[in-house]
């Protein structure tokens, strides 16, 4: 898991604990350090391009386009704060914003529930747990995708099998795909179902605990839940912290599954029109680009603003082991 | 048996005489006609080509496309499809970037958002050079053009049509509305319809809720005497007319006749009426075909309800071709337009699946057995053709979305999460900052 401890690294960097390297003081090695760099930038350079054509570059024109009225036909005309402002007044847009609060709110701390039960369950000593372990990755590997929001709807429509389910237990019949009040739980089912990447995050994470610290527990006479509480949690606090950090951020990015199970609308009823999915609509069939770019710049100080918060508090709760507390 | 097109024709000609007068008006940067350099017969050329659609009518376009390379061996079309939504958001992204591919199927909705704002060439220059446009009624063609210049050539005509489901009227022990029915009568039958299909199994339902598509409401407009849209592209109508028009579908919706949205939601593309769980719909009359494929059942078609003054109802050019500004090869693209558009055999290859094609020449080269689906369709054209009065309205810039939040906003009535007052303000509040 060489992700995963560069990782760390990294958020020891964010703590400002890891120790400054030794100084370079070797003069004399100036000369291959330069042809060194040289080389380094020319393998950089195709991710470096990239970076600059593809992200960079198109990132500096929405900031641009978020303060112009811009409906792709004609040149980009400037207003000023006039976008920003409107996005207040727009009820669309608070709507999207809701629905997208929800998702984050209910779903991340759900999936990665799932994903830590999960990933305990296959860290047991176990015969053929190696195969369990793909079993379990396997939603993720395509729960992006667009055939399985299409099965995802077929299973939830009238008479598909959740209706029939619903239907045998003698609940109330009726495909939960047209129904306002059930699209989000629907949503929210299907990405926990992929907690495959937080769950292989987690069992690295695990695997990582000391034995002896469950053996010492033991010998104290703890139980399990107090060994998971006292011993798992802490001890897995900064893989917990990555993974609640990354999941924040990609759920408040979901797209793709509520733009093929809406067909692209964001409804019924708007009960699907994520942030993302409003944002298209807004720039790609409304043609209001410079609203559009607007949006987006909201979301990235908004996401900044939520990751900087977890940091701040993830002082109290995340423990780095070799840490003294 | 050989059916006579010829009321079809005179009827789009006195029809869309109106429409002349509507779209033409002011003048501006039109290209001079005929001055486009005619197509060079040795040099290689790549165009490229996009159209929205299904599978069925990718086929069709290959089908007509490779002819045109035979006919033109110099000439390479590259092709692609999307359906209607991703076309459009496909489209505007390559306009922005001044991309757009050499040939488009263009829709009368978007015609003024591209053709307005200098995406489309004025094939005024190529006509009589590359492209001939002598078989086509001038009014029809005058759709395509926006203050003098020629954007789009129209492929087809279309208009309005009450389908229902024939099959399911005897199943229901019901009749089909009688001839010269206004809404207050379609109301009634629909409540009819829906009384006697409650107890089936599946429940079947008069139609899906007519209110909430625009089209109908702009017909129903055209019968109360209201020019939907002015001639300077600006909204005909206020927050009455659309109030009242969804005030009386109000009791169909609140009694359940009406096919229940959240089981629309599930089936979509399909609707009621293609599933056979409704027993009516409204719709373009080119929607046969794919009606008679989903449902396999016997589908009639009648002309729209009637106001005050008979159906009134409009010829609207089904689709267009249009070709970007940008086109690097303005001949070429020009060529295969005129192909597509007045080749006898690219009529007989998609017969009514467009429309009605607007040359004569494809018209006749159609296989109209009896009993086929092109006959059906042709053979209501006719019928209709009388009660084809007014000109089509001239969509504003901006159709397209305020038509989408139409849509949308009568889901959310449907729903009951708004009520009929809330719709309009709504709607009007997002008008007034999409049109024009």
């Amino acid at each position: 898991m060489s992700a995963l401890d560069s990782n760390e690294i990294e958020l020891d960097t964010a703590r400002g604990t890891d120790v400054p390297s030794p100084a370079r003081g070797r003069r004399r090695k100036n000369a291959s350090l330069v042809r060194d760099t040289g080389a380094g930038y020319a393998f950089l350079s195709p991710w470096l391009l990239g970076f600059l054509l593809l992200t960079a570059f198109p990132m500096l024109a929405s900031l641009y386009l978020a303060f112009t009225d811009y409906d792709l036909f004609r040149p980009p005309q400037w207003v000023g704060w006039e976008n920003f402002q409107a996005l207040f007044a727009d009820r669309r847009f608070l709507t999207s914003a809701r629905v997208t609060a929800v998702y984050v709110l209910v779903g991340t701390p759900i999936k990665l529930a799932a994903a830590l039960a999960v990933a305990m369950l296959l860290n047991m000593k176990h015969r053929g747990q190696g195969g369990y372990r793909s079993v379990f990755y396997a939603p993720s590997l395509i729960g992006a995708s667009v055939s399985v929001a299409i099965v995802w709807k077929a299973m939830f429509i009238d008479d598909g099998i959740v209706d029939r389910i619903q239907q045998f237990f003698g609940m109330e019949p009726g495909g939960w795909v047209g129904d306002p009040d059930r699209t989000m739980p629907m949503m929210i089912l299907l990405a926990v179902w992929t907690f495959g990447a937080p769950m292989v995050i987690f069992l690295a994470g695990l695997k990582q605990v000391p034995a002896e610290l469950y053996e010492a527990a033991s010998v104290d006479g703890a139980g399990p839940v107090r060994k998971f509480l006292r011993i798992t949690l802490p001890m897995l606090s900064p893989v917990l912290f990555f993974n609640l950090l990354l999941e924040t951020i990609n759920a408040f990015q979901v797209f793709s599954s509520a733009f093929i199970i809406s067909g692209g609308t964001g409804g019924p009823a708007d009960s699907t029109l994520f942030y993302t999915l409003y944002l298209y609509v807004k720039g790609f069939t409304q043609f209001d680009m410079g609203y559009a770019s607007a949006m987006a710049w909201v979301l990235v100080v908004v996401v900044g603003l939520i990751t900087a918060v977890l940091f701040r508090t993830s002082k109290g709760w995340v423990h780095y082991s070799g840490d003294s507390r | 048996m050989r059916i006579t097109r010829k009321a079809v024709g005179t009827a789009a000609a006195t029809a869309s005489v109106a429409l002349v007068l509507s779209a033409c008006g002011g003048g501006g940067g039109t290209a001079e006609p005929g001055s486009g350099e005619e197509l060079d017969t040795e040099a290689q050329a790549t165009i490229s080509m996009a159209w929205w659609g299904d599978d069925t009518r990718a086929a069709l376009y290959e089908e007509a496309i490779d002819l045109f390379e035979e006919a033109n061996p110099n000439i390479t079309v590259q092709t692609q499809f999307q359906s209607w939504d991703d076309y459009w958001a496909a489209r505007a992204t390559e306009a922005a970037g001044g991309a757009l591919p050499d040939v488009i199927q263009m829709d009368l909705s978007y015609l003024r958002q591209y053709g307005g704002t200098g995406q489309l060439l004025d094939l005024n220059e190529q006509i009589d050079v590359n492209l001939d446009t002598g078989g086509f009624d001038e009014a029809l063609l005058e759709a395509g053009s926006i203050e003098g210049a020629q954007y789009g050539i129209p492929t087809s005509t279309n208009t309005l049509a009450l389908f229902y489901n024939a099959d399911l009227l005897d199943e229901l022990g019901i009749e089909p509305p009688a001839e010269g029915y206004t809404w207050d009568d379609y109301d009634a039958w629909l409540k009819e319809a829906s009384k006697a299909g409650a107890g089936k199994d599946p429940v079947i339902y008069g139609s899906a809720d007519y209110s909430g598509t625009f089209w109908f409401f702009l017909q129903w407009l055209i019968q109360q005497g209201v020019e939907p849209f002015t001639a300077d592209g600006q909204l005909g109508f206020d927050e009455s007319h659309m109030t009242e028009w969804l005030e009386r579908a109000q009791p169909l919706r609140d009694e359940g006749v009406l096919y229940p949205i959240a089981k629309t939601k599930q089936i979509e593309p399909l609707g009621g009426f293609t599933v056979s769980e409704a027993a009516s719909e409204a719709s373009w009359d080119n929607f046969l075909a794919g009606y008679v494929a989903e449902t396999e059942q016997n589908i009639q078609m009648m002309p729209m309800p009637s106001g005050d003054g008979g159906p009134q109802q409009f010829w609207k050019p089904s689709m267009l071709l249009s070709a970007s500004s940008k086109t690097e090869q303005p001949a070429a693209a020009a060529a295969l337009i005129d192909f597509l558009v007045n080749d006898p055999e690219v009529g007989r290859i998609f017969g009514t699946s467009k429309g009605v094609p607007a040359i004569a020449a494809q018209r006749d080269a159609m296989d109209v057995e009896p009993g086929s689906i092109d006959e059906q369709v042709v053979a209501y054209e006719e019928s209709v053709a009388d009660a084809v009065t007014e000109p089509a309205p001239v969509p504003v810039e901006g159709f397209g979305a305020v038509e989408a939040e139409y849509k949308r906003l009568s889901e959310e009535l449907q729903y009951g999460n708004i009520d009929v007052e809330q719709f309009v303000s709504d709607w009007f509040a997002f008008a007034s900052s999409n049109v024009g």
